[in-house]
């Protein structure tokens, strides 16, 4: 069972992942008043990369995006999409915490292996930007365990079932992690990682064919996971996947219209706004939810 | 997609990809890079042909050579290009990759590219419209279709013309040949 449930939350990953994708594309072409590719567009680039020569940079380089893979995928099997939540009775959200520093790590590993400079200041960059994003988010995920009482994710979505969802109920908070959702997922504001203008796309610089296609499919799955986990902590998750969907569009669309209007921030830039506005909000949602 | 172009990307699958997603490595050469920001942007919308430029040519398999080629840009076409992954298809963009055009007697300039790196087809015209670009994709489209978009084989099987005649360009070239080369032949 534990087995066919993680074929299927990947499956359904990969696919909204892949539809996000094609949905983004599109919309971002219609906002620039363009026609822009159709909606499978994201599938045939992917289909084209895993029929695209390569060259391996080494071992690590090799390892590295495997393990980043892997880690996405794990990542996926503790987030409950609708019934599907393949280890429901272990982990919760600190793992979450834990496992989705995994996927940029393994990119890490992997593009500097390669030992171009584009891709050392993808890296730093992308760390920098951690350490601005992951300040709010340990915030939030404290005062949302400390709201329900809980560190799984199955019960929170429980409790909200029953109650209020976690929007209604803690707004503040629901909010901070709106803002700082777009450089989790490394979207236009906080695409500075890998800036094709600047760095000539950072760590994917060296990586082509097979290795861009598992990049490209990574990240496919950290949209799904970051706004998944929007969902489940705030918007009360969903009885089935469709509805779990559902609840993906709209909070989907708020991030891409964020994502097509505004520039890149510049590193500093980007450190600066994740340390004052998500960490003040956060912080004072924290506070209301103890003194409630 | 109707049906019948569902069954003909199911049974070449490598081919859909390559025909439907070119991805072109954002290299200027020329004055014909200034055709190139109408066409991926909003007026002439390169996207909706599956073309977008990247920044890295390990990522593209699309290689637009725009406009006029001097002595100094040749040695950078040509690690680009033998950077780039199989399958890898190039258009010259422009008339003077194609014969000097007006720097038919400059002393610094290529004249003649296909000598130095092989070309699938060419864009003629001081300066193409953007049009003409999408006109050469739909055009690239079915030579890939009919399979006839094999530079990147040709320029493996005849590596020792093309190196002999860089080298004549360039002087002594400090990167080592992408393929062996024979010299008993």
């Amino acid at each position: 069972m534990v087995i066919l449930y993680g074929l299927g939350s990947i499956l359904i990953a990969f696919m909204v992942g892949i539809l996000f994708a094609g949905i983004s594309r599109k919309v971002k072409a219609r906002i620039h008043w363009r026609y822009g590719p159709p909606l499978y567009q994201p599938l045939i680039d992917i289909v084209k990369l895993f029929h695209q020569e390569s060259v391996s940079h080494g071992f690590i380089f090799d390892f590295g995006i495997f393990f980043s893979l892997t880690g996405a995928i794990v990542t996926l099997f503790f987030i409950p999409i609708g019934y599907i939540v393949p280890l429901h009775e272990s982990g919760g959200l600190l793992v979450v915490l834990y496992l989705m520093l995994i996927a940029p790590f393994g990119i890490a590993l992997s593009s500097v292996e390669a030992a171009n400079p584009n891709a050392s200041i993808g890296i730093s960059r992308k760390f920098i930007l951690a350490l601005g994003y992951e300040i709010p988010f340990l915030i939030i995920l404290l005062s949302v365990m400390t709201y329900y009482g809980t560190i799984s994710f199955v019960e929170i979505v429980e409790i909200q079932r029953e109650s209020t969802w976690g929007i209604i109920s803690m707004p503040i908070t629901g909010i901070a992690f709106l803002l700082i959702l777009p450089a989790m997922m490394g979207l236009k504001p906080f695409d500075l990682i890998g800036a094709p203008q600047e760095i000539s796309s950072g760590p994917e610089v060296e990586y082509g064919g097979i290795y861009l296609a598992m990049s490209k499919i990574q990240h496919i799955f950290l949209i799904f996971i970051n706004i998944a986990l929007f969902v489940s902590l705030f918007l009360g998750g969903g009885a089935e996947p469709l509805t779990f969907f559902l609840k993906m569009l709209p909070v989907f669309f708020i991030i891409l219209i964020m994502s097509t209007i505004y520039p890149r921030f510049r590193i500093e830039q980007a450190f600066r706004f994740c340390v004052r506005w998500p960490t003040i909000l956060a912080f004072l949602g924290l506070l209301l939810v103890v003194w409630r | 997609m109707d049906r019948e172009q569902v069954i003909k990307a199911l049974k070449d699958s490598g081919k859909w990809g390559h025909k439907y997603s070119l991805w072109a490595v954002y290299f200027c050469t020329g004055c014909g890079i200034i055709e190139i920001p109408p066409t991926i942007t909003s007026r002439w919308d390169a996207e909706r042909f599956g073309v977008i430029p990247v920044a890295s040519p390990r990522q593209a398999n699309l290689f637009l050579i725009t406009g006029y080629v001097s002595v100094k840009t040749l040695r950078a076409i040509i690690r680009t290009y033998e950077q780039m992954g199989e399958p890898k298809y190039t258009v010259g963009f422009g008339s003077c990759p194609i014969n000097g055009g007006m720097y038919w007697d400059s002393y610094n300039t290529i004249k003649k590219l296909d000598k130095y790196i092989p070309i699938d087809g060419w864009i003629a015209g001081c300066m193409p419209r953007p049009e003409a670009i999408f006109v050469a994709v739909t055009h690239l489209w079915t030579l890939i279709d009919k399979g006839m978009a094999t530079a990147y084989k040709k320029y493996r099987k005849q590596y020792k013309y093309y190196r002999k005649n860089q080298e004549m360009a360039l002087g002594k070239l400090e990167w080592p040949p992408l393929y062996p080369i024979n010299e008993d032949e």
